[in-house]
């Protein structure tokens, strides 16, 4: 994961909300820059996040050949 | 037991207990195959049928419960039994378990079982569960040595990744294998930390293989799992009865790993693709801007050309009013101005467009 403790699932959600806002009533282009680097910048940390994690394989110990 | 010349004499209870010591001790577990005649069920709970073939006959006995897969008259199946004498001289078979031999009786077997199911309505889709979008926790079944395994695994690690993955090695053929697979199911069905969804897999193999996946126990603890379940067994073409109960189907033990989880290099692709299109997004705003800018300065150019407009009209009209006042103009038209005083004998001058003249008043009359 990135230096933030967000999930992967919050930065894409809140890059979406990002994207939203730039097709929303709220858009002014004074703003627009700044959101722009935002949105940049959490490609960048989800693409990092997603390509870095690995996944855990625990094989159970325990044996499904008898009851016990 | 009494000797008579060396021969023991049994009582008939001894000597049918000393025949079924002699069959346990010879055969404690014999497979007979042969086709099935006579088959009834008992108080609902015992079953008796013959199994049989050209050259003879043999009684079988069992419980319902054993019978993991309906069988009917006329099925070759393959029963493992112990032999037995009952104490009526009976000679049977206690069967402990039953399963359909060759492609006919694996097919019409299938057939009788997932007719039963289905009428109880354990593939109904409204008992379909989804599963979950992005899950963190998944359980495999699956014999680790299988092909299908290490696909799924293969794929799942490409797609994705922090995903906690429990693993429960289990036969994926044979007859212990249904119950296997259940006792896995129990297992994570147990756990304090429940996995969001339990994936059953095995990779391709003949119906007999793939049997194990129509058995009515294993067919019923997927249905009642409280996680939900996904099943992807053999190829595409093969259809078991574990695939219809399942929650969701895969095709294949990769195609379950497609449907687990999201493929990562097409959120990182779409994510990338989503922040490129704002720039354009931008750039067609501040266009839109401009073009309201210029189209509001061109209104306010056609306001301030059209007042111009208006103003000239103005101006050329009252020129012409000043023009026809213009003395000249009346002059031109033939009219005299007369200066003096206009009384008899008095000199006058009177002006014309062309000339002035002096004149005296000879005579005024009043109008």
């Amino acid at each position: 994961m990135s230096s933030t403790n967000k999930s992967i699932q919050e930065k894409t959600s809140e890059l979406s909300k990002l994207v939203e806002w730039f097709d929303s009533e709220d858009f002014t282009l004074e703003a627009a820059l700044d959101k722009f680097k935002q949105a940049e910048k959490l490609a960048v940390d989800i693409e990092h996040d997603l390509t870095s994690l690995k996944n855990e394989i625990n094989i159970v110990k325990k044996k499904f050949d008898s009851d016990n | 037991m009494e000797k008579s010349k060396n021969q023991p004499i049994f009582s008939v209870s001894d000597f049918i207990a000393v025949v079924n010591q002699t069959f346990e001790y010879a055969y404690p577990n014999i497979e007979v195959e042969g086709e099935v005649s006579s088959f009834k069920v008992n108080q609902g709970k015992f079953i008796f049928f013959d199994i049989k073939d050209s050259g003879g006959s043999v009684g079988c006995f069992m419980t319902v419960w054993q019978l993991r897969t309906p069988i009917e008259d006329g099925m070759k199946v393959i029963v493992s039994a112990v032999p037995k004498l009952t104490q009526w001289g009976k000679f049977s078979l206690t069967v402990k378990s039953v399963r359909p031999s060759g492609e006919g009786a694996l097919k019409k077997s299938f057939e009788l079982l997932k007719a039963k199911l289905e009428a109880e309505g354990l593939f109904a889709l409204d008992r379909k569960r989804q599963l979950p979008t992005s899950p963190q926790h998944i359980a495999v079944i699956s014999s680790t040595q299988a092909a299908g395994y290490a696909d799924f695994i293969k794929i799942i690690n490409d797609r994705w990744g922090g995903l906690k993955v429990d693993v429960a090695h289990v036969q994926v053929q044979g007859t212990g294998a249904p119950d296997q697979i259940i006792r896995a199911i129990n297992y994570f069905n147990q756990q304090e930390s429940l996995p969001e969804v339990i994936v059953v897999i095995r990779g391709g193999g003949s119906a007999d293989d793939l049997a194990a996946f129509n058995d009515e126990l294993l067919v019923r603890a997927i249905a009642t799992s409280r996680i939900p379940t996904l099943v992807g067994v053999g190829h595409e073409t093969d259809e078991s009865l574990a695939d219809l109960v399942a929650d969701v189907r895969a095709a294949t033990p990769s195609n379950a790993a497609q449907i687990l989880v999201p493929d990562k290099n097409e959120i990182i692709r779409a994510v990338h693709v989503q922040v490129s299109s704002l720039l354009p997004r931008i750039m067609q705003l501040i266009d839109q801007q401009k073009q309201l800018i210029m189209e509001r300065l061109y209104s306010v150019i056609e306001v301030i050309e059209r007042a111009v407009d208006e103003r000239v009209v103005q101006l050329s009209s009252l020129r012409s009013v000043l023009l026809q006042l213009n003395p000249n103009t009346v002059l031109a038209r033939g009219y005299a101005i007369v200066k003096g005083i206009i009384k008899t004998g008095s000199m006058i001058e009177i002006e014309t467009n062309k000339a002035i003249l002096k004149a005296e008043v000879i005579n005024v009359i009043n109008k």
